[in-house]
């Protein structure tokens, strides 16, 4: 059965467009293009199917969808990527802090809205069922239930923060985790503003897990909103 | 005098009068002290020159005595009575010139002289002892006759801000001693400035007093202050917006030209590569169609590009903009311009260097991103044998320096001065392209413009250097800035939990 995803958009060209290519990749896509419209479809979806992933722009002609993430996050626990126009200033960090899953900035390619919405569909329902709980990727292995990082076979140790930091990451594998939520989970809510701790202790973790700390292949930073632990490729 | 009396002779006696004439002219005002001093002599001749008891002088030289000591003593009265009539006038004086130089430098370190209008109201006020009124223009180049925008200080009826209102239009004083409307029991002082006046003043005169002609001059003084004030500050305020109006001007200028000398070119190749497969998508083989497609794509990410930069030049040039400032890891900036740079380009990998132990940085990682990303894109491009270009960051004395180096040609001595300004190819030099390639290259006007911009909003400069065995090094210093607090050693090692 393919998955469905709403699209809310405003732009008839890019909603059209999404919404056939999303359709080749073999979803089943309801199409928005406002907040009011958004809302009759998840009432008259609530009935008939379920929605798996919302894709919500930014910026609608009535509003800029945070209720609607409230909604979404709290009541469904339907994943929800927000697409942002603007490169700062924008509401998508807050959206992000608020419970978005991750965000894309226009324009973006057909390719990484696919692997955004890959990697958003995996983590479905984490809020209620288990989290990630193992992560594999270019020879590092992290298992966070055994407590556990090696890197090429070797064991990797790493001090409480630093675990603790990386197992955020973990939990969250391919998704943008922001500073914000990084800091309040690792260090606790009175410490949210503290970024520079988190640059220290991610400079860390990269030289003890990265080939090339100045160049990271796993730790990625996005910059101004948070870190991104790169997607399994497995 | 009465102790001396028959020890000494009479001259001696009077000179003790003539002494007590003297001291009496100190204190009392000169026509009293002159009426003391001729009692006292009437008194002397009275009980001590013979025949004592009586008016009459039998001696010529008592006579002569006598009459000396009055005029003496007249004059002593009269010479002290000037003298501090002079000092009071220069009290005065020193007290106006005082009055002056207080509502100078009041002004003169006031932005605006109006909120210094209660200063030159209360000089006025204790020139004449009676409050005065001020009306001020405002300052908004509106019209002036707007009653309700000008700014009024005190009280004034309806007849005497009609005459504030004339003496300001007028430029010219009113009231008693004027000349002009001699009947008004006030003065009507205007601001003169150079060209106009620009508020005026009410004096209300309940008596009038002695000195008027002074008064009104230091009243018109004070006001003259206040309105070449006022016409400085106007100066300055319509300078300023001028240069708003010449700098948005240029804004928009450059914005234009982003559009027709970047945008059109991409826009060019989508819609030719675009309208080819839609009209000829039948006869396109599959290999011509995937390619005309690429190149789409590549097309629309480089006008993505240029549109980024062209909008955040434009952000940029925004007075009162803020930035996104926090504490950020050279590292981690080049690590992700590096992974952009190969999402973008796998082929050409770029090398890069950090200095190891790099202090935290003080910046926008958008716009530092956005930055090294640029440069980066250029040094691919123009820089020659892509191999060779690398990112370096390193410490200096005070700054941390982000260099992007290639082994290109170079820029050209003629052009490295001007490289960096929005749209160079468009001023009327003579173009070379065939010099190096470099004027030629598309996209890099906005480009180098908006590093630049960028750089110098964090406090930095943007600086292009020729390097020793070819080609070139683009260099940003930034300053550093005081670490952060926790950011002690003991924090780096165990941090809050």
């Amino acid at each position: 059965m393919s998955l469905t995803v709403l699209l809310i958009e405003d732009d008839r060209e890019l909603r059209t467009t999404l919404r056939e290519a999303l359709a080749v990749e073999n979803y089943r896509v309801l199409a928005a293009a406002s907040l009011a419209d958004a809302r009759a479809l998840l009432a008259h979806a609530g009935e008939t199917a379920s929605i798996d992933l919302v894709l919500l722009d930014l910026g609608l002609p009535d509003g800029d969808g945070e209720a609607l993430l409230d909604a979404l996050r709290r009541e469904r626990g339907i994943p929800v990527i927000v697409i942002s126009a603007r490169h700062s200033d924008d509401p998508k960090i807050r959206l992000l802090d608020a419970g978005a899953d991750d965000y894309l900035v226009k324009p973006f390619s057909l390719g990484e809205l696919l692997a955004r919405m890959r990697v958003a569909l995996r983590h479905r329902g984490t809020l209620v069922t288990a989290a990630v709980t193992r992560y594999e990727q270019d020879g590092l292995v992290v298992d966070l239930a055994a407590h556990r990082v090696s890197r090429d076979g070797a064991d990797v140790h790493l001090t409480p923060n630093e675990f603790k930091l990386l197992a955020r990451l973990v939990r969250n594998a391919g998704q943008v985790v922001t500073h914000r939520q990084l800091l309040a989970d690792v260090w606790g809510p009175e410490y949210v503003e503290h970024t520079h701790y988190l640059r220290l202790y991610m400079a860390q973790l990269r030289a003890k897990l990265e080939d090339d700390p100045a160049d990271p292949q796993l730790l990625l930073t996005e910059p101004g909103v948070g870190y991104r632990l790169a997607e399994p490729t497995a | 005098m009465f102790l001396l009396d028959g020890r000494t002779d009479i001259g001696n006696q009077a000179l003790i009068l003539v002494l007590a004439a003297a001291l009496a002219a100190f204190w009392l005002p000169p026509v009293a002290s002159t009426v003391a001093c001729a009692v006292a002599v009437l008194a002397f001749n009275f009980a001590f020159v013979p025949p004592r008891g009586t008016f009459a002088v039998d001696l010529h030289q008592h006579a002569l005595l006598l009459v000396t000591m009055l005029a003496v003593s007249s004059l002593i009265a009269l010479l002290l009575a000037r003298q501090r009539q002079l000092a009071v006038k220069e009290r005065m004086h020193l007290m106006r010139a005082e009055q002056l130089r207080g509502l100078g430098e009041a002004l003169r370190d006031a932005e605006d002289p109006r909120s210094r209008g209660q200063l030159l109201q209360e000089a006025l006020s204790s020139l004449t002892c009676a409050p005065a009124t001020l009306l001020m223009l405002p300052e908004a180049p509106s019209d002036p006759a707007d009653a309700n925008a000008c700014i009024l200080l005190g009280d004034a009826t309806a007849d005497e801000k009609a005459g504030l209102w004339l003496s300001l239009r007028q430029s010219q004083a009113m009231g008693p001693g004027t000349g002009r409307h001699e009947e008004q029991a006030a003065w009507y002082v205007p601001m003169r400035g150079r060209r106009s006046s620009f508020g005026a003043a009410l004096l209300p005169l309940h008596c009038m007093p002695g000195d008027a002609a002074t008064m009104r001059d230091q009243a018109q003084a004070l006001c003259d202050q206040m309105g070449l004030a006022l016409e400085r500050a106007a100066a300055l305020q319509s300078a300023a917006a001028a240069r708003d109006a010449a700098q948005s001007q240029a804004l928009r200028n450059t914005l234009l030209a982003a559009i027709s000398h970047d945008h059109r070119t991409p826009l060019a190749t989508i819609l030719g590569a675009a309208s080819s497969l839609h009209d000829q998508a039948d006869r396109l083989s599959a290999e011509q169609r995937r390619r005309l497609a690429a190149t789409i794509v590549d097309e629309a990410s480089q006008l993505a590009r240029l549109t980024d930069n062209t909008l955040q030049l434009a952000r940029l040039d925004t007075p009162g903009l803020t930035l996104h400032m926090d504490w950020e890891s050279a590292e981690e900036i080049i690590g992700t311009v590096l992974r952009r740079v190969r999402q973008r380009d796998p082929a050409h990998p770029v090398k890069a260097h950090v200095e190891h132990g790099m202090p935290l940085l003080r910046c926008d990682a958008v716009l530092l991103v956005q930055l090294l990303d640029n440069l980066l894109d250029n040094a691919l491009k123009y820089g020659g044998d892509s191999a060779r270009v690398e990112i370096v960051a390193h410490r200096s004395a005070d700054a941390v320096v982000f260099a992007v180096r290639d082994r290109g040609p170079g820029v050209p001595p003629e052009w490295r001065s001007r490289i960096f300004d929005a749209f160079q190819r468009a001023a009327p030099v003579k173009e070379q392209p065939s010099v190096a390639g470099a004027p030629a290259r598309r996209g890099a006007g906005v480009g180098l413009a908006v590093c630049r911009a960028i750089a110098r909003a964090h406090g930095g400069e943007l600086t292009l250097r020729p390097r020793r065995h070819g080609g070139a090094s683009f260099e940003f210093a930034l300053p550093l800035a005081a670490p952060p607090e926790s950011d002690d050693r003991r924090a780096k090692k165990s941090p809050p939990t």
